[in-house]
């Protein structure tokens, strides 16, 4: 149970794919203009991880190693494709704003890089809480980015308004230099509060 | 016609430039673009990659799952794993070739599969409905605007180990925030075609 | 079974295991995603032709056209789509065209990657509504008889622009004063 919990707890924060291992980060600038569209996103991802792990784990003595690679590929992209047909059925606006990303969820390094270095070594259950833990740690990551950027860019938050009338919209945060400066100033924040934990 | 073929150039590598605009392939981009060397190896062996993606997109989008009413749900599969068969026959092919060659951009090829400007290419074609010229001049241009990201961003990173930067922000922060600034520059260019 | 012989048979197996749940996710998805489409364009077409409560789709010469009516069966208007090229991309429009009067019922931009803030507020009704009842033989120009948006002149340009030119084509097609 224990070690459940750690590998949860793992991807939250130690090894969160976003502020501290900086992979998987290009959907994490580009759809975060709005914080309903990172919590879409966090959510997406997550689904995808989380089946895709299982499916790896549970395959993982099957699979013969040299092909390993190609297989995981087919699992991802299989669930990607459950992703983007369902939220295109259901969520079509939101399916609009996301564009080119939710396909792209194949090609993010977090969902290979788990299956290859986590979900192949060890069984569902543990595969199941790190993909939760790093889905859900990209989620709230990905979340508090585009809360920033909806907060300065446009004066609301999930679309009400949370900034006074008088409140000039900050335009640059809604453009393309806006995402990269938010995630510089955030991955350096985080890495503050690391080392202020670190040496505690 | 050659006119619209140089809109789609400058509008692929400068406007809508596919690191700076359309934040794609950020990996890669943070990953090799420590070293001026090696940032154009990178670059060359990915543009080489996307230019012959965009040809097999093309014919596999009108050609094979057009024509069987697959490309709603087998286009993301079909893709992916052309791409990455794609990638290990170039490395084969250079290997043969050129171990020379190999050897100064080989090392690069395995980790262009997971380059997301790869699949994105491949699935703009058919979204954007390029033709077969328009689709490799796309490919080949995404490649070269991908190239001169990297190549300012390693001439920077290169003159910034020279610089006091923060405790904190050393490594990717100040990264990012370098490429914030190249944004703004590059937002500079909106406008400058029709797209 | 030799380790070649293995990964085939696997790699086959998940490709073919993969290929089955994608077709049945797709047939189980499709006719939602068909009807997403379609009550978007209505939904479309209903805001730039007012009282329209059913629409019929016609395609004449090259073009698309969507003939509203209201519940009666009384036609109200046609809606076509025009593209315009903006400051950064394409825009898309669906305008609302009233043959009888010889006038503009309304216009809807359907898609636009306009610079948020600035471009973006093509829009927003403050921009859209001034199309509302325009005659289409005005001129359509800028800062003219075309209200644009400080700061932000291509937008709207382009905009009144593809309305225009596009016109030009339909009142060939649908002549002021005609029938549709």
């Amino acid at each position: 149970m224990g070690q459940l919990v750690k590998d949860f707890i793992n991807g939250l924060w130690n090894e969160n794919p976003i502020f501290r291992m900086v992979i998987g980060i290009c959907s994490s600038l580009a759809v975060t203009t709005a914080a309903q569209n990172g919590v879409a996103m966090g959510l997406a991802l997550t689904f995808v991880l989380t089946c895709s792990s299982v499916l790896v784990s549970l395959l993982r003595s099957i699979i013969p190693d040299k092909v390993r690679i190609p297989c995981y590929i087919i699992v991802i992209a299989t669930f990607t494709t459950v992703v983007d047909l369902t939220m295109k059925a259901y969520f079509p606006s939101l399916y609009e704003v996301m564009g080119i990303f939710i396909p792209l969820i194949v090609v993010n390094c977090i969902v290979l890089a788990r299956a290859e270095a986590f979900a192949s070594k060890v069984g569902p259950i543990r595969a199941v809480a790190d993909a939760l833990g790093m889905g859900l740690g990209y989620a709230w990551a990905i979340t508090l980015i585009s809360i920033i950027r909806e907060i300065f860019g446009s004066g609301t938050l999930f679309g009400v308004k949370v900034l006074g009338e008088s409140f000039t919209q900050w335009v640059i945060m809604l453009l393309p230099p806006g995402a990269f400066l938010v995630m510089g100033i955030l991955v350096g924040v985080m890495n503050m509060i690391a080392r202020k934990t670190a040496s505690h | 016609m050659l006119k619209d073929l140089a809109f789609l150039v400058v509008g692929t590598v400068l406007v809508n430039n596919f690191v700076f605009a359309r934040f794609l392939g950020q990996c890669p981009f943070l990953g090799v673009s420590s070293k001026l060397e090696t940032s154009i190896g990178m670059g060359m062996a990915t543009t080489f990659v996307l230019t012959m993606t965009a040809v097999a997109a093309y014919f596999i989008q009108y050609y094979i799952l057009e024509p069987f009413g697959l490309s709603a749900f087998l286009q993301i599969v079909s893709f992916i794993l052309v791409i990455a068969s794609l990638v290990q026959l170039v490395e084969m092919i250079v290997l043969k070739i050129s171990p020379t060659m190999y050897n100064a951009f080989g090392i690069y090829l395995p980790l262009i599969t997971t380059n997301c400007i790869v699949l994105a290419v491949a699935l703009l074609i058919p979204q954007k409905g390029y033709n077969f010229i328009e689709s490799i001049v796309f490919g080949l241009s995404a490649g070269l605007g991908f190239t001169l990201a990297l190549i300012l961003m390693a001439g920077i990173r290169e003159d910034l180990e020279f610089a006091d930067v923060p405790e904190a922000l050393r490594g990717p922060a100040i990264v990012f925030l370098t490429a914030g600034l190249l944004a703004m520059i590059f937002l500079g260019f909106t406008g400058l075609v029709p797209l | 079974m030799n380790e070649y012989m293995r990964m085939i048979v696997v790699l086959t197996v998940i490709s073919i295991v993969a290929g089955a749940a994608l077709a049945f996710t797709y047939e189980a998805t499709n006719p939602k995603i068909q009807e997403q489409e379609r009550q978007a364009l209505e939904q479309a077409v209903m805001n730039v032709i007012p009282g329209t409560e059913k629409m019929e789709t016609v395609e004449k010469d090259g073009m698309t056209f969507y003939i509203g009516m209201d519940g009666q069966g009384n036609k109200k208007g046609i809606a076509f789509k025009t593209t315009g090229s903006g400051f950064s991309g394409p825009i898309e429009i669906m305008v609302g065209y009233d043959p009888k009067e010889g006038k503009l019922t309304g216009i809807e931009i359907l898609s636009m990657s306009e610079t948020p803030g600035l471009g973006a507020k093509i829009k927003e009704p403050s921009f859209t509504d001034q199309f509302k009842g325009k005659s289409v033989n005005d001129e359509f120009a800028p800062k003219k008889d075309v209200q644009v948006i400080t700061g932000a002149t291509i937008s709207p340009t382009a905009v009144a622009n593809a309305i225009k030119t596009s016109l030009d084509k339909v009142t060939e097609i649908y002549p002021v004063g005609g029938d549709y």
